[in-house]
């Protein structure tokens, strides 16, 4: 379980003026709850991730993760999928996966299996050899994804995870992620800024205001499990959704420009 | 989360990937370079073996045997320095080769090292830095009559010369590579479970490396130029010590074997490091010199 109670988060820009991106959140995700932060740019969506990764302490209020505060340290079996490629490119797919295991000091006979399994959830096993040069955006995405399950992460948080690939490849793994997810049952955090994926994949969609942030809206998407991603988007069910959230957040658009 | 870091000097910068031509179209192109570079070769070579033969040119122009030789001799000559025996080059070059190789060896770990450990520590990159401007700003030759008085007339100062001469150009180079790593990669590695340590050994000592291979062909141009001072200034052996006979006898023939030998030397060095490089670097377009 993931708790924010009354964070704030002020940067200093260039200019020494003091920017508070993020106002005052509270928040609780429950456990394998799959939650994506939607908001207008600059109301501190990564920064959120980044408190409840640990990589930077909140300016107030306090972030827990299974009942321990979170302040500089990363917390226990959090997993984190950045926007930008992360993958090593000296390493090949399968080194790249295990290189967390390798972390550990696991056992080279338990790093092979782990990393076989993990190949075929994310269609990878032809590439094992291949290094991420030789790779596709979308593949590296996978690739990396590969690397955060292989050290069981039970929370997963996706940081715009699919925003540089086309709508095509962004579709196949929206399906693979829902698949992944069903399968292993993480509590998953997104951020994005494309509210046709937010309601497709979460359960819940949290809106964010104009900085300094706080949440305008939580809406539950109550569109059972399985999905299907290439179906969904004729229902009317989802776009009840996008409409009652695009109402809320094509405000803080407006305001925002 | 900046990745703001003391900016030193500015470094070496990576060669950019090449773009793709279509493979038989980039072919023929590059028949006809080579093609061309070979007639102007020998259009240069030509030039100056006839110039220098026919008297009127001998007398009132450069083309002067005395002066500049004439290709033919030169090639002559470096046939006869190759034959065993008294005039044999082979022991000068076995020494400027062994100094070159040891001054680039001990100039480029030294210089990866520093870089390294530098990149760690923000407290004593700041405290070191003014030190290090300076130093790189003097102008080394200045340096190489107090390194020959210091070590003497044999390997030793050349090797210093060498070292001296290498060893910031790998330093900046790799402390830069090491300060390139994006946060996000370190703090993804953190994620998986990496200690401080492991993220130095998987991470950034392999990002600093593939920076110091983009400095080495550089690097063994600036090794050589110290080894041959080094010969110039008090030696015994070596090319650069022919140079200077050379020079003291006036023999315009023996000087320009010299420069082919030396000139020879480095193309083959930065042909060889080109070729180890495209086998370590293979994953990188960025960094390859291809």
């Amino acid at each position: 379980m993931i708790e924010l109670r009354h964070i704030s988060k002020s940067f200093e820009s260039k200019n020494d003026e003091i920017v508070k991106a993020v106002g005052d959140v509270s928040l609780t995700i429950e456990k394998g709850e799959f939650v994506c932060i939607v908001g207008p740019s600059g109301c501190g969506k990564s920064t959120i991730l980044n408190m409840i990764a640990g990589f930077m302490p909140p300016t107030s209020g306090e972030v827990y993760v299974d009942g321990a505060r979170v302040d500089h340290n990363v917390p226990p079996s959090l997993g984190y999928i950045f926007q930008k490629d992360t993958v090593l490119p000296w390493y090949t797919v399968r080194q790249n996966v295990g290189l967390g295991l390798k972390f550990a000091h696991a056992p080279k006979r338990d790093i092979d299996k782990k990393i076989d399994r993990l190949l075929r959830l994310a269609h990878l096993s032809d590439f094992a050899g291949a290094y991420p040069h030789q790779l596709s955006g979308g593949m590296r995405r996978r690739v990396a994804l590969c690397m955060s399950l292989a050290v069981d992460p039970k929370i997963l948080l996706l940081d715009e995870p699919f925003g540089a690939l086309d709508t095509h490849t962004k579709t196949h793994l929206h399906s693979e992620l829902l698949e992944i997810w069903r399968e292993l049952g993480q509590t998953i955090v997104m951020i994005t800024h494309d509210l046709d994926e937010a309601v497709t994949l979460a359960s819940r969609v949290i809106v964010l205001s104009t900085p300094p942030s706080h949440t305008l809206l939580e809406e539950v998407i109550d569109i059972p499990y399985p999905r299907d991603v290439f179906e969904l988007r004729q229902s009317s069910q989802f776009t009840t959704h996008i409409q009652r959230v695009w109402k809320i957040l094509g405000n803080q658009f407006r305001v925002a420009a | 989360m900046s990745s703001e870091h003391v900016q030193i000097v500015s470094p070496e910068m990576p060669a950019v990937r090449a773009s793709r031509a279509q493979p038989r179209r980039r072919s023929q192109g590059r028949l006809r370079i080579t093609l061309t570079q070979l007639l102007i070769l020998a259009a240069v070579i030509g030039v100056w073996e006839t110039l220098t033969r026919i008297t009127w040119f001998q007398q009132n122009t450069i083309f002067d045997p005395f002066f500049i030789s004439r290709p033919s001799l030169i090639g002559e000559r470096i046939w006869t320095w190759m034959q065993p025996g008294k005039n044999s080059i082979w022991s000068h070059l076995a020494s400027t080769l062994n100094a070159t190789g040891i001054g680039l060896l001990v100039g480029t770990l030294s210089g990866f090292a520093v870089g390294v450990l530098l990149a760690q520590s923000r407290f004593w990159a700041k405290v070191l830095n003014p030190f290090i401007v300076s130093l790189n700003s003097m102008p080394r030759i200045a340096f190489v009559p107090l390194i020959t008085m210091l070590f003497g007339l044999g390997l030793a100062s050349k090797v210093v010369t060498a070292w001296f001469m290498v060893f910031f150009l790998v330093f900046f180079n790799t402390y830069k590579g090491a300060n390139s790593v994006e946060q996000e990669l370190v703090n993804f590695c953190r994620t998986l479970g990496g200690r401080p340590s492991q993220i130095l050994w998987r991470v950034r000592i392999p990002t600093a490396a593939a920076w110091t291979f983009a400095a080495l062909p550089n690097a063994i141009s600036f090794a050589l130029i110290g080894v041959v001072l080094a010969e110039f200034v008090g030696s015994t052996t070596g090319v650069g010590y022919l140079m200077t006979t050379s020079l003291a006898t006036l023999n315009a023939t023996d000087m320009f074997a010299s420069i082919v030998v030396i000139s020879l030397i480095g193309v083959s060095l930065v042909y060889l490091i080109s070729a180890i490089e495209r086998r370590v670097l293979h994953w990188s377009s960025e960094f390859r010199n291809d």
